[in-house]
């Protein structure tokens, strides 16, 4: 290989030779040298499952995950307890009875007349979809959320951020991987346990409706749920997670990415609430100067809240409300989407520029 | 035999600065030198080589492939050892291996398989089980080797391959490279500043300045002085013997070292060497022809002294 111009000294060569050869026993029996590698490959859109994968397995390794898993689940028991007694209701006279008693110490808006209003005519199959969607919705809009908002913080954090601090970039991209290809791995990751926190649980208690009511007939009234479930998956992963994924690509340290998401979520929730507080104040006031009711105009403000404008969404989604109401909302939830992507491809292409 | 590499007027700039400035070259197979002072534009050139950034003007060829349309298909055929320290973290040097060959559409089974096969050619034993973050240097520098070549591509991009290595790993590292290169047909392209490395085990020499080349050409030709010439060391006292050599109108140089350069045709000058050095009473150690240093060659062709051919 050398043309002789300095060779390198006979000692270190006899060295290198031999421990690069076949015959070095320093690594074990198996030691076979370099071997040429041919064989199938896998086709090309794995990479993204393989960087998907990686993520998943790493992130199962962090207990509180797992402790997280486990509690997300719980408000299945009661959410099926409610599927559960609906359809005994729907077969037993006294199981209506003991709902009735129930349901009196409730709250009451246009929902609950209507399903207050079936138990009276002990007409539920009418209000089958209407209280399977409501309490499917509730899994969405309430505990879920709160689940995903940790859930999120424990595992988006380190996975962009961890990359810039160790320049791993540089060992992805110089495969024949996509940054599109990068980006879809990492957000898999996150896809995988959000799924495992809200599609699957929410598809698990349409399955407990179906297994517990009469009979399957009660699909043809209900086969719209399980595509709100999805659609409703769809809006709580992607923004959220496009969210998470640029706060972890905009720092090299991990907690500022945590404390970021965390920031966000809980401001808003502050945001939301005192905004909330002053107008039910200010129409209190009003109510006690003119003695009419009024209802609360909604702020503006209230929508610095992602966890009510997701809310606000989901709500539609399950027959709540019309699209109307959930527009700003859906636009808001849009952008947010759109701006972090951007800004994550941004992030993740820069290490390259320089 | 045509070039593995073969690149025409490739331009880059970043701004108003221009990294690469009409960039000609063909790098066939063997070992290659990639040299250059700081900010020369080597690292722009990998870079374009892999598509990850892209190239302002010009066209290329890496193998079959087109570079700037064809960048996938060339990182699936090209293994790049970065210089940078980059490393996955949270992972064990086995999982890390077996990761980029997976990157690289191998099998999981079989991408763990070759990746312990790999590690072993690369000499990390029971390391590979520890976290890469515990990693010395030169671990990593091994590592980041083993990540380059497990996926057996044909041609490779070896960025600072013994940085940070001690003498001895420094040496294997090298002959694994020659190893790849004479035994598995590899195209690689060494990049570094170690210059001892290039002499040592590459074929052919680019030198790059401010972005142009100032040499591309085989290390043999390279080294070939523009006038024959004999190094001579010898035994005892050289001041007769100088003496005696100048009698016959030929020029001799006395170096620092003590050794006598002798310019002049080549044809029967050992014999006459010999003969004079016994007349004059002392004995010859040693007689080589002069050859230009690789230093002389980086010096002069950074400098603009040297034209590509």
């Amino acid at each position: 290989m050398s043309d002789g111009f300095q060779p390198m000294t006979s000692s270190a060569t006899h060295r290198a030779e031999e421990l690069t050869s076949k015959k070095n026993d320093g690594q074990g029996v198996h030691h076979l040298g370099y071997r040429s590698w041919s064989g199938w490959l896998t086709p090309g859109w794995t990479r993204w499952l393989v960087i998907s994968i990686l993520g998943i397995r790493r992130s199962w390794q962090n207990k509180w995950l797992k402790r997280m898993l486990y509690v997300a689940w719980f408000p299945m028991i009661w959410l099926g307890a409610g599927i559960f007694f609906w359809e005994q209701a729907a077969l037993y006279p006294d199981w209506r009875n003991i709902a009735m008693s129930m349901l009196d110490g409730l709250p009451h808006d246009a929902t609950f007349e209507r399903i207050t209003e079936a138990f009276r005519k002990g007409d539920l199959a009418s209000s089958r979809h209407t209280v399977w969607a409501l309490l499917i919705k509730t899994l969405f809009r309430y505990s879920q959320p709160v689940m995903m908002v940790m859930v999120v913080g424990l595992i988006a954090p380190p996975l962009i951020s961890q990359d810039l601090r160790s320049r791993a970039f540089l060992l992805y991209f110089s495969r024949p991987l996509t940054r599109g290809e990068y980006v879809i791995g990492k957000l898999g990751t996150l896809w995988a346990y959000l799924a495992l926190i809200s599609t699957i649980p929410a598809l698990t208690l349409y399955i407990i409706g179906v297994l517990t009511s009469p009979n399957l007939s009660v699909i043809g009234s209900t086969w719209d749920i399980p595509i709100r479930i999805v659609a409703a998956s769809v809006i709580l992963m992607l923004p959220t997670s496009a969210l998470a994924l640029c706060f972890s690509s905009l720092t090299q340290e991990s907690r500022n990415a945590g404390f970021a998401w965390f920031a966000v979520w809980i401001l808003g929730w502050f945001t939301y609430a005192a905004v909330s507080t002053g107008e039910a104040f200010h129409t209190q006031q009003q109510f006690r100067r003119h003695h009419e009711v009024l209802a609360p105009p909604e702020s503006a403000w209230t929508y610095l809240s992602l966890y009510h404008t997701l809310g606000r969404v989901q709500h539609w989604v399950f027959g709540f409300s019309t699209l109307q109401d959930a527009m700003t909302s859906m636009a808001i939830l849009v952008v947010i989407t759109v701006v972090s992507l951007s800004v994550l491809f941004y992030r993740i292409s820069a290490p390259m520029r320089v | 035999m045509s070039a593995v590499i073969d690149l025409a007027e490739i331009s880059k700039d970043y701004g108003h600065f221009r990294a690469l400035d009409r960039v000609t070259l063909q790098i066939q197979s063997g070992v290659t030198g990639l040299l250059g002072p700081n900010g020369a534009g080597k690292t722009t050139l990998i870079k374009v080589l892999l598509g990850l950034v892209k190239m302002t003007e010009g066209r290329g060829r890496l193998l079959d492939f087109e570079l700037g349309r064809q960048s996938r298909d060339i990182r699936a055929h090209v293994g790049y050892m970065p210089e940078d320290d980059c490393f996955l973290h949270g992972m064990t040097g086995v999982e890390s291996v077996q990761f980029v060959a997976q990157l690289s559409r191998l099998p999981a089974i079989e991408a763990l398989r070759r990746a312990h096969e790999i590690l072993d050619f690369c000499g990390l034993a029971q390391e590979r089980y520890r976290l890469v973050e515990t990693y010395s240097t030169g671990m990593r520098q091994k590592l980041r080797f083993a990540q380059a070549i497990v996926h057996d591509p044909p041609v490779l991009i070896l960025d600072e391959p013994t940085s940070g290595l001690d003498p001895e790993e420094r040496q294997v590292m090298l002959n694994r490279i020659r190893v790849l290169a004479r035994d598995h047909g590899k195209a690689v392209l060494l990049c570094t500043h170690i210059l001892p490395d290039v002499q040592s085990i590459s074929n052919a020499v680019v030198i790059l300045a401010r972005g142009r080349v100032q040499v591309s050409q085989s290390l043999a030709e390279l080294s070939r002085p523009a006038k024959p010439s004999l190094q001579v060391r010898l035994l005892g006292p050289s001041d007769q013997f100088v003496n005696r050599i100048r009698q016959r109108g030929i020029e001799v140089d006395t170096q620092s070292n003590g050794s006598l350069v002798l310019h002049g045709a080549l044809e029967g000058m050992s014999e006459f060497v010999w003969r004079t050095a016994s007349e004059c009473g002392t004995g010859v150690r040693s007689m080589t022809p002069s050859r230009n240093s690789l230093e002389e060659i980086f010096v002069s062709a950074v400098r603009g002294e040297l034209q590509n051919e």
